[in-house]
């Protein structure tokens, strides 16, 4: 029962009997603490627990780590990379992770930064051995040279950042993984170089090979309409030309009067084919791709990593669909 | 008696653990967290207990940090972004116009409050790694005529065993909303419970915090707080104004919470979360009171839609006991909310809440019977830096004698870094 009459000062002692109800309830912290002192986790495993943002870069994870490593990839490769749910389930491969691979250039600016904090894994921050930004070691495209402003959309200010659709790139993230690993996990070095030796052997037949069809196609075959202003690096590769894009300026969608230009542009130049992420909206790709009796390619956003497919595969599928289109 | 004992030693012992922990204690805690992982072959174990057992004894600071046998080859070098070591800084700016038939009865600090044009809040978010250790945030809000320290605090980047500890001005985590700034939110006021719980700027103060991630194969989060509980903006069911004198580890406002999530598949996943809290109030003779809080989070977000559009549904439920000169209180609010985010530019949602009166409440003596609010909102994003938002409501307090329309239109914008929300 409440007890009010008790001395009117505060600050003497308490007094008992008094409140039992919320004096109880403060308990709940001492069971919470006494939790905190006992658990402690220690996951057991001897592979090494690597956690990538992007499917594309566990796939070369899973290619230049095989056997020796768990590889668990955060979004999924149908979807926006730019606009990924930061789910708190995220937490628990980041709290365990040996190291963490991501794109870099902002791409994850939007969802990661909380959850690495939360992670509370000194481990994989940046600037520790754990953490590797693929974007490090690539020859970064557009990189604005002049003062940048939100009023041009969103650009990234430190260069493109959807580098992995171009395999010479993603071959020196999986060298700058390999040597990661090799660092973290120094008993198996050699093991890490031969299955590097491989990937990229194989890597480099299928991006060779893909190279040389591409540029035997004629001149105006190899022009096309993008979405979103992501897919610099493919059009680098394989000597492609972006003719004009949707989205009126990156991150902003796309107008009427901005498509009608978009549509003057590709009947003057001729170019028939609309690339896109397989996560952009296809409505007014398809109407414009009916107008100019076109075709729209809906490209793979990434390696459908959980299902087995390797980045080699998914490579050599993407400029295969590319392929197929443009020699229509 | 011996329980209330035994809480007080351990409430004082936390605050003392985290307020004051040794630099040797912390350095050596940091060392062992990082020498776990490397696997050189060539240290033996014994080499690096001997090694470690050195920098415990010495108490050296700056070794903290340093892992013993952990190569530091520098990797790829950083060629040609600009490098800075300023803070990300972004200023957020939060201006409505709004229009109320009837007098405006707004509980929250940054909600529109008369009929009219009114600037909520401006915003200056300052964040940054202070070193390998910790991380300072900073929300510095103005208003018209005035600068308030709305949150500054600390978070550890390096402890181990899954803890993660925050000392400073904060909001406290108790569940959802609480926690976040008005440009998270779905709407543009805030929920008359939190209003009427807490106080105008939610519940906050200075203190400290620790959070457990715990190792369950789920998301499972534990934290626990301390802070002051005085604050008429911040801790009204509290101590509120009241000037008070902290005697002991009970004066102040405890704050615990548990947070879980369940992700069903790639679309579908639900938050669950508990709070607690518990501290003394202002009514005199040793009178405490607590607040018990659940909060539910379900969203539905295709994870392959082109138009990037998602359903949830968040919905918060408090309650409230306080103890009086003449007896205990009792009251409990709550408010619903779905959002339904259609395409990248547009948004609906709708919002119902309920927040019941008590007679004899010293806090709020008008509010003896409930007080009903609906509101509906659409949202205009043009683009992921700026929003419009029309928001109209119909407020029902049972307790006055007129039911109050009201309509606001409300604009965000927000220049600099680009902040991440947390899910």
């Amino acid at each position: 029962m409440l007890d009010s009459s008790s001395s009117p000062s505060r600050t003497a002692r308490p007094r008992e009997g008094a409140s039992n109800w919320l004096r109880a309830s403060n308990g709940l912290g001492a069971v919470a603490i006494a939790c905190l002192l006992l658990v402690h986790p220690t996951p057991a495993s001897a592979k090494v627990q690597v956690v990538a943002t992007l499917p594309d870069l566990a796939a070369l994870a899973e290619a230049v780590g095989g056997d020796l490593v768990e590889v668990t990839a955060l979004a999924k490769p149908n979807q926006d990379p730019h606009y990924v749910d930061g789910r708190p389930s995220f937490l628990i491969p980041l709290s365990r992770a040996d190291l963490l691979l991501v794109n870099g250039l902002d791409l994850e600016v939007g969802w990661l930064p909380p959850l690495l904090t939360n992670a509370r894994n000194a481990k994989i921050m940046p600037g520790a051995s754990g953490y590797l930004d693929g974007s490090l070691v690539i020859h970064r495209l557009e990189v604005p040279n002049s003062r940048i402003d939100r009023a041009m959309g969103d650009i990234h200010p430190g260069g493109n950042p959807h580098y992995l659709y171009d395999p010479r790139a993603g071959l020196l993230v999986a060298e700058a993984i390999a040597e990661r690993l090799s660092t973290i996990d120094r008993d198996h070095e050699a093991l890490y170089r031969t299955q590097l030796a491989a990937f990229s052997k194989a890597l480099t037949e299928v991006s060779d090979a893909a190279m040389r069809k591409f540029a035997e196609l004629p001149e105006a075959k190899r022009q096309l309409v993008v979405y979103h202003q992501s897919l610099v690096y493919l059009f680098d590769w394989l000597g492609l030309k972006e003719i004009a894009a949707l989205e009126p300026k990156p991150g902003i969608a796309p107008n009427p009067s901005h498509v009608a230009d978009v549509l003057a542009t590709m009947r003057k130049a001729g170019a028939r084919v609309i690339i896109q992420e397989e996560f952009y909206p296809r409505r007014l790709s398809d109407t414009l791709a009916k107008m100019t009796h076109g075709e729209i390619v809906n490209l793979r956003g990434g390696a459908r990593f959980e299902e087995g497919e390797t980045y080699v595969q998914r490579i050599e599928r993407s400029s295969e669909a590319l392929y197929h289109a443009l020699s229509q | 008696m011996g329980l209330t004992s035994v809480t007080r030693l351990i409430a004082f012992l936390s605050v003392c653990a985290l307020t004051s922990a040794p630099a040797s204690v912390l350095g050596s805690v940091f060392a062992s967290t990082s020498t776990s992982t490397s696997s050189a072959g060539e240290v033996s174990d014994v080499d690096r207990a001997l090694i470690e057992s050195a920098f415990g004894a010495s108490g050296d600071g700056d070794a903290a940090g340093q892992s013993v046998g952990s190569s530091s080859s520098s990797f790829a070098s950083f060629s040609g972004a600009i490098q800075s070591m300023n803070p990300e800084i972004s200023l957020i700016l939060d201006a409505a116009a709004a229009y109320f038939d009837g007098e405006p009865m707004q509980l929250g600090g940054h909600d529109p409050n008369k009929t009219g044009f009114s600037l909520q809040q401006l915003e200056l978010h300052m964040a940054g790694s202070v070193d390998p250790f910790f991380r300072l945030d900073a929300n510095i809000v103005f208003a018209l005529f005035g600068v308030e320290v709305e949150e500054v605090y600390a978070t550890t980047l390096a402890l181990p065993y899954g803890l993660q500890a925050r000392g400073g001005q904060f909001l406290t985590r108790f569940g959802r909303i609480n926690a976040t700034h008005p440009h998270a939110w779905s709407f543009v006021d805030q929920p008359l419970v939190i209003g009427k719980f807490f106080g105008s700027e939610g519940n906050r103060g200075l203190g400290a915090e620790l959070s457990w991630l715990s190792p369950l194969p789920w998301y499972f989060e534990v934290s626990l707080s301390a802070n002051n509980a005085d604050g008429e903006c911040c801790a009204r069911s509290f101590l509120g104004a009241d000037d008070f004198e902290v005697r002991g580890p009970l004066d102040l406002l405890y704050t615990t919470t548990i947070k879980q999530f369940f992700p069903f598949n790639d679309s579908w996943s639900l938050s669950l979360g508990l709070s607690g809290q518990f501290g003394p109030n202002a009514s005199g003779y040793h009178n405490r009171t607590a607040i018990f809080g659940t909060d539910v989070y379900l969203r539905y977000r295709p994870v392959d839609s082109a138009e990037r559009s998602a359903l949830s549904l968040q919905a918060e439920g408090l309650y409230r006991r306080r103890q009086i000169p003449d007896g205990l209180l009792d009251d409990f609010g709550i408010y619903a909310q779905l959002v339904w985010n259609i395409t990248p530019e547009w948004e609906v949602g709708g919002r119902f809440e309920h927040v019941s009166g008590v007679s004899d409440d010293p806090l709020d003596p008008d509010w003896t019977r409930p007080r009903r609010r609906t509101s509906l909102e659409a949202t205009f994003y043009p683009s992921h830096f700026s929003r419009l938002r029309l928001q109209g409501s119909y407020d029902e307090p049972l307790f006055a004698s007129q039911p109050v329309y009201v309509a606001m239109f409300s604009l965000e914008v927000m220049i600099g870094a680009h902040g991440a929300h947390s899910f």
